[in-house]
């Protein structure tokens, strides 16, 4: 092997073109710093704390007297007293191999069709990531090893009379890390599961809000050239499809406010370093099509 | 204390940003993934601070960070079956034309990942074989033998694919 060779070889390596995302993605992630993973886990933690001891307390009384558990169901603050804590806690850490899946419990409902199911379904997602890590972590271990780890938790977005949204998220780290987050929005008045479609009259729902989606993603690319969003923009080239429509069900919670937010995944609009976007769909856009204004004002 | 180690590897990781994306490109060949891997390799290392035991290692031990990262990334996807790390490379490696001598980068790139990355970092990122063993966690003397086994490739193969004109 002569030097020539090598040196050849070096300059071709040296020329590798950097994006111009590199400083952005540099100090975004400084920014983000060590609270990354951790603290998403610690302000859960917080919220579990607080939260199981009030529930404790509550749900013993509500176990010994059927009779106070059916008048509290009927008081109107009723919706105050819906819950969501952590049901069950998983916990592997083994040098190379960490998981921790926390899997919510929504209590207080009146409907208990809707709150079994519901506590059924995040009992059920969580038993299949940890039992999928658990196989990962035999298949890697069989190969000389690695590094994985998976993170499941949950957060109250929203909490109001009316509302009650929880976003599930789970964040997967095997080198480059990709975060999936699910949320349920529940009337709390009317003891429902809301859903996307049923917020509006028609299916023109979907054309409307992607339109504003892909207009609010230009407006970020033009006012800040780090963000980059995968939509036909300024005659620039994709490799792969660009952002079209969100689907039918797409994720989605109302906020405090009462604004609608579509959210996306990791990778799902977006390069990973973008993270999961969200967006906020202003009212007046959908206004004309709403079922009605009780969820969103 | 913390915080002063906290700022030497903000520092560290804005000034060599480039070799750290071209390290990570290396590997996985493209710059959505590379730009992903950068950015896991610093949260990586914030959070694990506490084993950079003296930060005059500082280059070494962030070097660790990000090639771990870069192989569990291509791990990960090889165990999604996109598609396999050799495939791709040689497939990549004909896609990029812009190479002067494509059957030079294609031996390289044709090299299994720990062969190419002592190439990678002997060569290219110019750290010693101390420096290189302690990065990969192997000992000298298999860092050695992986490099000179690695020019008898590319040499081999070179030599296969134009056998005359890169004497």
């Amino acid at each position: 092997m002569k030097d020539k060779n090598l040196e050849q070889l070096k300059r071709e390596y040296l020329d590798v073109p950097i994006p111009k995302e590199l400083d952005f993605v540099v100090n975004k992630a400084l920014k983000d710093g060590s609270r990354h993973h951790r603290n998403m886990l610690k302000r859960v933690g917080k919220v579990i704390v607080s939260l199981a001891a009030a529930v404790a307390l509550f749900t013993a009384v509500l176990n010994v007297s059927p009779a106070f558990a059916k008048t509290v169901a009927e008081v109107p603050f009723v919706g105050n007293i819906v819950k969501v804590l952590t049901f069950r806690n998983y916990i592997i850490n083994e040098d190379t191999f960490q998981a921790d899946i926390n899997v919510p419990q929504i209590q207080g409902l009146a409907n208990k069709d809707l709150e079994n199911s519901l506590n059924e379904k995040y009992l059920l997602e969580n038993k299949k990531l940890y039992d999928q890590f658990m196989a990962d972590m035999e298949e890697i271990k069989k190969n000389g090893g690695g590094h994985i780890g998976i993170y499941s938790g949950y957060e109250v977005k929203t909490d109001n009379e009316v509302i009650l949204a929880v976003a599930r998220y789970v964040v997967n780290t095997a080198a480059s890390s990709s975060t999936t987050i699910k949320y349920d929005t529940i009337d709390k008045q009317k003891q429902t599961l809301i859903t996307l479609p049923s917020l509006f009259k028609e299916d023109r729902y979907v054309a409307i809000i992607s339109e504003n989606i892909k207009q609010q993603m230009s407006e970020q690319m033009k006012s800040d050239e780090n963000k980059i969003y995968w939509i036909e923009f300024l005659g620039r080239e994709l490799s792969f499809e660009p952002f079209d429509k969100i689907a039918k069900d797409q994720n989605f919670y109302i906020n405090e406010v009462g604004n609608l937010v579509i959210s996306f995944n990791k990778y799902e609009v977006a390069p990973g370093y973008m993270g999961t976007p969200e967006f906020i769909i202003p009212t007046e856009v959908i206004a004309d099509i709403l079922v009605g204004h009780q969820y969103i004002k | 204390m913390k915080n002063n180690l906290e700022k030497q590897i903000a520092e560290y990781v804005t000034k060599y940003k480039e070799n750290h994306y071209r390290l990570a490109f290396s590997y996985v060949k493209n710059p959505e993934d590379a730009l992903d891997i950068v950015q896991e390799s610093i949260y990586k290392a914030l959070s694990a601070k506490d084993t950079l035991k003296n930060s005059d290692h500082i280059k070494t031990w962030f070097y660790r960070i990000v090639v771990n990262t870069a192989l569990d990334f291509l791990r990960k996807r090889k165990r999604v079956g996109v598609m396999d790390e050799e495939i791709l490379s040689t497939l990549e490696g004909g896609a990029v034309d812009h190479y002067q001598n494509i059957d030079l980068q294609r031996a390289l790139d044709a090299l299994p990942i720990k062969y190419r990355s002592v190439v990678v970092l002997r060569y290219f990122e110019d750290l010693k074989i101390e420096e290189i063993a302690y990065i990969l966690n192997e000992n000298v003397n298999t860092v050695k033998t992986r490099l000179y086994k690695s020019l008898e490739k590319l040499r081999l193969q070179m030599n296969d694919d134009v056998r005359e004109g890169l004497v």
